[in-house]
């Protein structure tokens, strides 16, 4: 008796178990859905769609991860480390045998938007799709066009990652998929003008900003992906730089900053403020330079409509005067005048807008100190606008300044002209100048045809 | 724009962002100011604005209109760049040479604001870079016009 309900207790609970793996291995491997699923693919489209495509290509930047600078346009390569093992960007021009010549309209919008490979594979969200999920039919279309029909096909096969069984196992990025990202396109709100919308849109979408400035969670993913989320662009630590809060914080954030220096900023590479640097400047050369002045500006727009919180910002930065001269003998501070001042000022204001101030600076506010270190130790890349390399740039300071060193002077930094990041230890800097190296000074362009 | 550079107005044409540096050397031909690393590191480059040493390479030209620069070509017009030049020949410092434009130039402006230097203050002054290692004859020649001016 007992006997048999144990037979029948078990045989329920394994079939149980098996409509879960069944379920389970449908969803995990299913093909989402697609709008242009049923549509055959067409003759070679309007050169005009093409060049849209190019453009909604620059808007994604898709170039940054997909080429190297002396490989063909879209070939793929770029290493990219990940907490698991090293994974590569993959080949996105036509060619049929080795990048995507085969995909139809339905199996390139189910990469993009979903990350899911036509023979049903997961990407890893490395590729930002959690991002470019928000992405238009229209700009998908376009896109499609602009690599199948703009992008010369090149064979150049993709190389395999180098993360080990069984954590390479592709299907549980499914779940994680399921739990951390929205499958719908950019909903447009209708209490907002169609300004707000257009910026909302890049920045969410193709301009995937959450990417590096939204912070991530245990699981890697984004903490937020719209407006929605108090911590959506609240600044993130991402491959040794801090990406700060776009949100209105005047210290970590875009709080001092007005729309037409967000404009300037995303178009020159400078404002008032700041000078792009770190990741930015991939972002800044490939990119956002190419955006057009109504993008930009409603970029900028949207930007500013995102609220600060000053519990996580903390009291707003005001200028403090200090007297500086070669003499001082606060820690770091002879260094600051020996070998940051003749850019940065002895007043810590900079010079115009070609040498940043860093009295205000966000990397001397932020409590994280991972971009001041990264830059003092490793320099900055060139910054390449409108096709001219810029004339001055950070050197990189690892073979002059050892790790006590960059400590005191970033310290004094930090604590100087009403800054208040706070002390940076000699210990950060050595973690950091192992894991990093010095910037090139080679201007870096990567071409999209 | 119009730059005051030795006691001479410029009439300069040049994008704004253009190095101080690029100004007098190619557009003025003022070659005694030397061009080192491009990077404010070395020191070649040094000029003074309003008696204040800075690094010509960084120095941004839309930034020093209307204040007063100095070269090299210039610097015996000072008293204490002249005396500056002549302990120069005095102790020989110069082995190549190619700093020492800017060598004489931050001395200038450290003996300007600070007549009677301690070793650490021309330590902390004195960062131009030399690779000949001229850096004993250097100190040598401020603590000499430091002196001479205390005699005087």
């Amino acid at each position: 008796m007992t006997k048999s309900r144990l037979a029948t207790t078990l045989g329920c609970f394994a079939l149980l178990c098996l409509v879960i793996a069944a379920v389970l291995a449908w969803y995990v491997t299913r093909t989402p859905a697609s709008p242009f699923a049923a549509q055959a693919s067409a003759a070679p489209p309007d050169p005009a769609l093409v060049q849209r495509g190019e453009y909604v290509a620059r808007l994604g930047d898709c170039v940054a991860c997909h080429s190297l600078p002396e490989a063909a346009p879209f070939t793929g390569g770029l290493k990219m480390a990940t907490p698991l093992g090293a994974i590569y960007a993959t080949n996105i021009t036509a060619d049929r045998a080795t990048g995507i010549g085969a995909y139809s309209l339905a199996d390139f919008d189910r990469a993009v938007r979903h990350g899911v490979t036509p023979d049903g594979r997961r990407l890893y969200p490395a590729m930002p799709y959690p991002s470019y999920a928000k992405l238009s039919d229209d700009d998908i279309r376009a896109l499609y066009a602009f690599f199948m029909h703009g992008v010369s096909p090149a064979a150049q096969a993709n190389k395999p990652s180098e993360i080990p069984w069984p954590l390479n196992l592709r299907w549980p990025i499914a779940l994680w998929n399921g739990l951390f990202t929205d499958p719908a396109p950019y909903p447009a709100k209708p209490d907002q003008d169609a300004q707000w919308n257009r910026g909302a849109y890049i920045v969410q979408g193709p301009g995937h900003c959450g990417s590096c400035h939204t912070p991530r969670g245990l699981a890697f993913n984004e903490k937020g992906l719209s407006e929605a989320s108090k911590t959506y662009l609240a600044g993130g630590l991402l491959d040794g730089w801090y990406a700060p809060s776009l949100r209105n914080d005047p210290n970590t954030g875009l709080g001092r900053w007005n729309e037409a220096d967000i404009v300037s900023f995303l178009k020159h590479g400078r404002n008032r403020h700041a000078v792009v640097y770190g990741s930015m400047t991939e972002a800044f050369n490939n990119s956002t330079q190419f955006m057009s002045d109504e993008d930009l500006g409603a970029i900028a727009h949207y930007l500013k409509s995102l609220p600060g919180d000053p519990s996580r910002d903390g009291p707003a930065w005001q200028y403090q005067a200090s007297e500086l001269s070669a003499a001082s003998s606060a820690p770091g501070a002879h260094t600051y005048v020996s070998r940051c001042a003749t850019c940065h000022g002895l007043d810590g204001r900079g010079q115009a807008e070609w040498m940043p101030p860093l009295a205000g600076a966000t990397s001397a506010l932020a409590r994280e100190d991972a971009s001041a270190i990264n830059i003092t130790l490793n320099g900055s890349q060139r910054i390449v606008a409108a096709g001219v390399p810029d004339a001055y740039r950070m050197p990189a300071f690892r073979e002059q300044l050892s790790d006590r060193e960059i400590a005191e002077v970033l310290s004094f930094v930090r604590s100087t002209w009403g800054n208040h990041g706070g002390a940076v230890e000699a210990k950060a800097v050595g973690k950091l100048r192992e894991h990093t190296g010095p910037a090139s000074s080679n201007p870096i362009i990567l071409q999209m045809r | 724009m119009q730059l005051r550079i030795n006691q001479t107005t410029y009439e300069v044409d040049a994008d704004a962002d253009t190095p101080l540096l690029w100004v007098i050397r190619d557009d003025l031909g003022l070659t005694g100011t030397k061009y080192g690393c491009g990077l404010a590191q070395c020191g070649a480059c040094s000029v003074l604005v309003d008696g204040a040493v800075v690094r010509a390479c960084v120095t941004p030209v839309a930034g020093v209109v209307g204040r007063e620069i100095t070269t090299i070509e210039a610097v015996e017009a000072d008293a204490v760049g002249k005396r500056v030049v002549s302990a120069w020949v005095k102790h020989q410092v110069a082995q190549c040479g190619y700093c020492q434009s800017g060598q004489v130039m931050a001395a200038t402006a450290l003996l300007k604001h600070t007549p009677h230097p301690s070793d650490a203050q021309i330590a902390a002054a004195m960062v131009n870079l030399c690779r000949c290692g001229t850096y004993n004859a250097i100190h040598a020649a401020v603590h000499d016009v430091a002196a001479a001016q205390e005699n005087a």
